[in-house]
């Protein structure tokens, strides 16, 4: 009967997806790094456990009041519930009993109960005895009445700040890596200190003459002198027990050189792993990014474009100069291949990133990751560079949506220069942003206030802009001078009066970047107005 | 030298030098043979010009560093414009420092490949600098953000269609002369739209027609506008630039 609910419960819990909802949100309040719930919990946390430890050395000197113990209550109350929703998450018990339940049918077994919660058993106290869940016990039991006395025991708390601070968790790691070398060290140690202490005691007991009476004063002395600190409480008084002390100074000198320099080392070979991990973090935090492959001179200009209007991007690059030099303007760099479908993923080719920008100076290359890229995401859009014109059509047959011929370009406006420089000048300027001028295009939206007016009636001048053209497929137009063909639409070069404004066609204007702005909110405003 | 003999003696009045046969000036010689220049294409490398003259271009094997060589090219008589389109910089700069001291107006457009160096090449003299990969990264971020105005740029500006930028000079005795830019209404008289006029006073600062501070025209003023071949010419002839 009982085994016939525990199993029913445990299908129930597997189906239902509140339950699943509500556990997933508290691991990410508690576990989630990703998830801002949990920094704000961090921080809550920290500030309970450092206001319980203040009231604690405020308590020493000055009288309990009833506001501190109903504090104290709560603090505990929130203690007690992280306790158990910690140890609630620390595994799902209805998978294993189900588990369990499976196997056994399979096998054509009888399903024992017992059996099945072993594992659960055995599982749940994992937890209870992994270092943090007892830091966290030993933070709450001294609360209980009766063991008032282990109120030392409080200080605990300020132990599970390790919990909530990443930067005390990097150096635990530090320690845990480095767990041979300084296990090592510590046996040295122990062996040391237990030598000196014999020693030690030996020669300067009080029947010698000296001040060491007991062992642990031995122990104490030695403790003292071979980290160099030497209070000077008990000094050596006999010939031989001098000479230990300089032996075990000697040694001990030698002992702290050791533990730095491990400690200094594996900060060095751990820190550039942080620093990736945490350079993971940020892409996953990004939303609309653009990947830019290659930092040459290239990628160098495009960063500093995307940067300086505030996109996100990713930059890979496999030299270490380019990368250094990205990490050094403080951008977000791989040091990878962009050749890997791996640094693609890791860069966020199928999450958050919109377009690809293939920059290195390498054709090869180039045609390689848009060819992977391509591959990896249909929708993706991918501008590439290509520097050999004959390439062209390999990065179009690999999938570039669009390409950019450096050379091509510059040989083009360089021509464009011979016979009108002051022309040149001015479109160069207004189409690389050096002046504040600007071309810009607007989509004019459904029911905004331009959709179904004339050029003449929308007086698009009264803004400070002057409309060069409008894209329009609305077949309406056709007669209309001016008609430029453009893929599946027309450009309409300087309409006239009665042209048509309808939904969807695109204004082409020149104006200042405050002017542009202020129609293209105009238009957004009053598109959501009718909506 | 026969083949700049043949090629100077075609030539009668101006014509334009390109230094370097590379993938990095392939385009510009292209676009210069569509406007109907007269070029002549250079290189210290023999190969490269026959490989040159294989694609009927006028092509000479010539030492930048001597400067008689470049005096006996037409610097100084009827060169008009140099272009700089050799490999390196340091090159680059060189050329166009010899060339800047044979002649003082000559027209001289040279690309770059390291930006600090474009500050050297217009101390040595060039005119006009043009940096591929910067141009190149202005595209990209160009197509990225603003793809409808690449798409039209491309298209119709720089492409086949019949839609031109060009300079106009305001010419004297012309009813231009003094007039407010306020007033021109290029767009509804002559179907033009007028970017921006170069004021002739000021160093050709740009002045755009925005309905901002208005501007009043004065003879040597540039105009320039977007228009097709057809309503330029006719404006041309209506200011009496053209007969």
């Amino acid at each position: 009967m009982f085994t016939r609910l525990v199993l029913y419960i445990a299908y129930s819990l597997k189906t239902s997806t509140r339950y699943h909802r509500v556990k997933l949100g508290v691991y990410d309040v508690l576990e989630n790094s990703r998830c801002r719930l949990k920094s704000y919990f961090d921080v809550f946390m920290i500030f309970l456990v450092m206001s319980s430890i203040f009231l604690l050395i405020y308590e020493v000197k000055n009288p309990t009041q009833a506001w501190m113990n109903y504090f104290e209550d709560t603090t505990i109350f929130i203690f007690l519930c992280e306790y158990l929703l910690r140890g609630w998450i620390y595994s799902d018990i209805h998978k294993i009993i189900i588990q369990q339940h499976e196997n056994t049918k399979y096998l054509n077994q009888k399903f024992q109960i017992h059996k099945a919660l072993q594992p659960v058993l055995k599982n749940k106290l994992d937890y209870l005895l992994s270092p943090s869940a007892i830091i966290d016990l030993l933070a709450i039991l001294p609360s209980y009445r009766p063991l008032r006395i282990l109120r030392i025991f409080l200080i605990f708390r300020l132990f599970k700040l390790l919990r909530y601070s990443q930067s005390i968790q990097m150096f635990m790691g530090i320690l845990k890596s480095k767990r041979f070398e300084l296990t090592t060290l510590a046996i040295f140690m122990g062996f040391l200190i237990f030598t000196a202490s014999t020693a030690i005691y030996l020669f300067e007991n009080e029947k010698a003459g000296g001040q060491i009476d007991t062992l642990y004063d031995a122990f104490y002395w030695s403790i003292v002198t071979i980290t160099t600190l030497g209070y000077g409480d008990i000094t050596p008084l006999t010939t031989g027990g001098r000479l230990i002390t300089s032996a075990l100074i000697i040694s001990g000198l030698s002992v702290i050189a050791f533990f730095t320099s491990i400690i200094v080392a594996s900060f060095n070979e751990k820190m550039n792993e942080f620093q990736q991990h945490r350079i993971k973090g940020s892409i996953e935090k990004f939303q609309n990014s653009i990947i830019l492959c290659g930092f040459g001179r290239v990628g160098q200009e495009i960063a500093q474009q995307l940067h300086n209007n505030n996109k996100n991007f990713v930059i890979i690059d496999n030299n270490p100069q380019h990368f250094e030099l990205a990490t050094e303007k403080g951008y977000i760099a791989l040091y990878e291949d962009a050749c890997n479908n791996k640094t693609l993923l890791q860069a966020g080719i199928n999450s958050a990133a919109t377009d690809i920008l293939c920059a290195t100076g390498n054709d090869v290359t180039n045609v390689y990751i848009t060819l992977t890229s391509r591959y990896l995401n249909p929708d993706i859009n991918i501008i590439s560079r290509v520097n050999r014109i004959n390439n062209s059509k390999k990065l179009y047959q690999a999938g570039a949506n669009h390409i950019v011929q450096p050379f091509s370009i510059a040989g083009l406006l360089a021509a464009e220069h011979i016979g009108q420089p002051v022309a040149f000048d001015a479109i160069h300027g207004i189409l690389h942003q050096q002046k504040d001028v600007q071309l810009e295009t607007l989509t004019i939206l459904k029911q905004c206030f331009l959709d179904q007016k004339t050029i003449g009636q929308a007086d698009i001048d009264q803004y400070k802009t002057r409309l060069i053209g409008v894209i329009s497929d609305n077949p309406n137009h056709e007669k209309h001078r001016n008609r430029y063909k453009l893929h599946s639409q027309h450009f309409y070069f300087n309409p006239e009066e009665k042209f048509l404004l309808t939904e969807g066609d695109i204004l082409l204007l020149l104006g200042r970047k405050l002017s542009l702005d202020s129609l293209h909110a105009l238009i957004e405003k009053s598109h959501l107005h009718y909506e | 030298m026969p083949s700049l003999k043949k090629a100077t003696s075609t030539m009668n009045d101006t014509y334009i030098a390109v230094f370097g046969y590379n993938s990095m000036s392939f385009e510009l010689i292209n676009q210069l043979k569509k406007k109907h220049q007269r070029i002549i294409i250079l290189d210290s490398d023999p190969n490269k010009i026959t490989q040159a003259e294989k694609n009927n271009l006028v092509a000479q094997c010539l030492d930048y560093r001597q400067d008689e060589d470049l005096i006996s090219l037409g610097i100084g008589s009827h060169l008009h414009s140099l272009f700089c389109f050799l490999e390196n910089d340091s090159e680059n700069v060189f050329l166009t420092l010899s060339a800047r001291s044979l002649d003082k107006n000559l027209q001289i457009i040279s690309i770059i490949n390291q930006p600090e160096s474009a500050e050297k090449l217009l101390a040595a003299g060039a005119n006009k600098i043009i940096d591929p990969y910067e141009i190149c990264s202005h595209k990209v971020y160009q197509l990225l953000s603003k793809p409808n105005l690449n798409t039209i740029l491309e298209q119709v500006v720089f492409g086949r269609a019949d839609l031109n930028m060009a300079e106009i000079v305001v010419p004297e005795h012309s009813f231009l002369d003094q007039t407010f830019i306020q007033d021109l209404h290029l767009n509804k008289h002559y179907n033009l739209f007028l970017i921006g006029v170069a004021d002739k006073d000021q160093e050709e600062k740009l002045y755009f027609s925005l309905g901002e501070q208005d501007h009043q025209l004065a003879v040597g003023d540039i105009l320039i506008i977007l228009g097709s071949q057809k309503d330029i010419k006719h404006f041309k002839q209506k200011i009496g630039e053209i007969e």
